[in-house]
């Protein structure tokens, strides 16, 4: 399977091209809502969380920002993702390609969106003056590639389910809007009730998020267990996405 | 598996579900249990086949008999319920011409774009590119937006990408509906040389022409099952001589069908023509003669007009009039469809109304649908004589082998006078359809044979 994707690539760079091109087109402001967008967002939580529900951390902007573009990332590529299936229905149906490429394609354009957006959060890191080792940098592109898989791997499983029952479009954006306050990501871990804990770490975003805000906000090296708990749950959710996906494509054609 | 084997269909089904009430929201699959109830339709019941590397094969049938899903089989956009589908190389289906095409993108985009659909790398579209653009005749329009193409450039467009692409296997659904005829011709020469560049073809079409001419065999595919296999004009014949069964079937249908919307148009007539006649004793016993007449004016009015009538609208003295022309078969049993080379009779019924010291002679002509006269002759010329007494009599005009060739005709039935005067005229008093299953042109086909030899 993995060879044949790999000769659909030029089909895989083509749509992510045409979805990226496509995704503010006749907008105004254009290729620039990609650096806005975030930066809005940011604004927005900020006032919420350090002027009226004060969380008392230090350069609470940073704090949330490196955790946030991930974020973002992950919950577009899940509700987003689970409809890019449907919404290439008359090629699905009329000529045969790895209908896997559909949701590749989709999670890398809002990948690279996400890598767009680092360069805004780079240039928040730089202005805050935190420093970052070397080592914890070079841990960056992994972190990076463990969320690529696991939003691969459940993008994946909804673009596939929802082919078969559409209401999960709908639902996927109440899911994505609980899974965000079940994940670390405008709060600390810390302050988390001990007895609730393992929510959190059922969750497999939590590890990622955590692992990115070491490396941005505190400048160090992720805990190995951070890190391992992250690689491997995005390899087995990739895995599960993967089999869901092949075992439902074989109707696709008949459901669409 | 034989090495030399490319495609092995072996025992496949597929079956359709075809929902009754389709929910696919939530509410509607929680609330309506009774709306997810499908019934299995049955497309493919067991089909096998193989074909082996550089050959080309042709399946046909009627419509919906499954052959269109066999090709959606192979081509895996669907999978088979049951059985096992190989098929070594790759595969490039000619299906569903310009489906990936982008409105928005110019051509030259449109063909990087499905090229890549079929699995092409950047690399191999960019040493293709000027190639395809070539072989669909569209330099000087590459760059424009694919919206502002006709159809035909469309399509053009797209079957030049695919037919560029370096199949191993190559499946065409109707494929030569492309573009104008020079084109259309273009493309099949094409094929041709693809397959002898050893391509494997499978090609499912209505043109059984053109599968007999590119195909070293050819599949019957009929409910679900293959009916028959091998040389293609030889498997083209039985399905040939299925379809004008079949087409005779459905004709005879239509004949009854027609037959009693007369009867019920002609029972209602006549009880408009009773309620008419009451209302107008009513009338008579109360209103003056002059409403009354009135009221039987209109009502004559509404009656259709009845088979005198309609003789009187024709053509000639009525002294002799066509009452009825039925074609029959050699099975006697009346038709409107015929194979070329049929045994034929031609049943006219006609009634003489009065004597005369004449003689009459029924005449007959056949004419092609485009108004061309094809054969017409009498029984004067012929010297057959018919019996002028008065009364209702029936003449049959006999054909050993009715040996036009395939269109609709129109059977023209008059009645003459020895002098040439006209006693009736029916022009179409019924028209048929003649099929055939080969390809020679014109109006007739000749009795013939061809002889060679050479000289010392």
């Amino acid at each position: 399977m993995i060879k044949e994707i790999y000769a659909y690539r030029e089909m895989i760079f083509s749509m992510v091209q045409k979805d990226l091109r496509g995704r503010y087109k006749g907008s105004f402001l254009g290729f620039l809502w990609t650096f806005i967008n975030p930066l809005l967002q940011l604004l927005v939580y900020n006032l919420v969380f350090s002027i009226i529900l004060r969380s008392g951390v230090d350069k609470y902007y940073l704090f949330l920002f490196v955790a946030l573009i991930p974020w973002i990332f992950f919950s577009s590529a899940i509700t987003g993702g689970s409809v890019s299936v449907i919404a290439q229905k008359d090629l699905v149906k009329k000529i045969y390609f790895p209908n896997e490429v559909i949701p590749i394609s989709y999670v890398t354009s809002c990948f690279v969106n996400m890598l767009l957006g680092f360069v805004v959060v780079i240039g928040v890191v730089i202005y805050s003056g935190v420093h970052i080792s070397p080592l914890a940098l070079l841990c960056l592109p992994v972190v990076m590639i463990v969320e690529y898989f696991l939003a691969l791997g459940i993008a994946m499983i909804t673009s596939a389910v929802t082919v078969y029952f559409r209401d999960l479009e709908h639902i996927l954006t109440i899911i994505a809007m609980a899974w965000m306050y079940i994940t670390p990501v405008v709060y600390d871990i810390e302050i988390c009730p001990t007895e609730y804990r393992w929510i959190m770490h059922i969750n497999p975003m939590t590890s990622v998020i955590i692992a990115f805000r070491d490396i941005l906000y505190y400048g160090r090296v992720p805990e190995m267990m951070t890190l391992l708990e992250a690689v491997v749950l995005g390899v087995v959710f990739l895995l599960i996405g993967c089999l869901v996906f092949r075992k439902l494509k074989r109707r696709f054609a008949e459901e669409l | 598996m034989d090495k030399d084997v490319v495609i092995s269909v072996e025992n496949i089904s597929k079956k359709f579900r075809v929902y009754i009430d389709k929910g696919s929201q939530l509410k509607e699959r929680m609330l309506f249990k009774e709306r997810n109830r499908y019934e299995d339709r049955p497309v493919l019941k067991d089909i096998s086949f193989s074909v082996r590397k550089g050959e080309a094969i042709g399946l046909v049938g009627h419509n919906g008999c499954g052959k269109s899903t066999t090709l959606k089989l192979l081509t895996r956009i669907m999978y088979p319920d049951s059985g096992k589908i190989t098929m070594k190389g790759r595969v490039v289906a000619l299906i569903e011409l310009g489906a990936g095409f982008h409105p928005d993108m110019s051509g030259r985009e449109n063909i990087y774009f499905n090229a890549a659909i079929f699995g092409l790398s950047r690399k191999e579209i960019d040493d293709k590119v000027e190639d395809i653009i070539a072989f669909s005749e569209l330099e000087e329009f590459i760059d424009n937006p694919v919206r502002t193409y006709s159809s035909g450039m469309y399509t053009r467009l797209a079957f030049s990408v695919a037919i560029s692409i370096d199949a191993d296997i190559l499946l065409i659904d109707e494929i030569l509906a492309v573009g104008d005829a020079g084109f259309q011709a273009k493309c099949f020469n094409r094929l041709k040389q693809i397959k002898a560049q050893g391509t494997t073809i499978v090609i499912v079409s209505h043109s059984l022409g053109q599968i007999e001419e590119i195909c070293d065999r050819s599949y019957w595919i009929h409910e679900g099952l293959i009916k028959s296999e091998g040389k293609p004009v030889d498997v083209h014949e039985q399905y040939l001589d299925y379809i004008a069964d079949y087409r005779q079937e459905v004709a005879a249908k239509e004949v009854q069908r027609q037959e009693s919307k007369r009867i019920a148009a002609e029972k209602k007539a006549e009880e408009a023509e009773a309620e008419a006649a009451l209302n107008s004793e009513e009338n008579d016993q109360k209103e003056s003669t002059a409403s009354s007449e009135q009221a039987q004016d209109n009502s004559g009015e509404e009656i259709e007009p009845t088979a005198e009538e309609l003789v009187s609208a024709r053509k000639g003295d009525g002294t002799v009039i066509v009452k009825k022309v039925l074609m029959y078969n050699s099975n006697n049993v009346a038709q409107t469809i015929f194979k070329t080379d049929d045994k034929i009779r031609v049943d006219i019924d006609i009634e003489v109304k009065s004597d005369k010291e004449q003689a009459i002679g029924v005449a007959i002509g056949f004419l092609r649908l485009d108004g061309v006269l094809c054969y017409s002759t009498n029984t004067l010329i012929d010297g057959y004589t018919v019996d002028r007494s008065k009364g209702k009599k029936m003449i049959s005009f006999e054909v050993d082998k009715l040996s036009f060739l395939p269109g609709g005709y129109a059977t023209d039935v008059a009645i003459v006078n020895e002098d040439g005067s006209i006693c009736d005229y029916l022009s179409n008093a019924l028209s048929f359809e003649m099929i055939c299953k080969h390809h020679d042109s014109g109006v007739f086909r000749l009795n013939h044979s061809w002889r060679s030899s050479s000289e010392e």
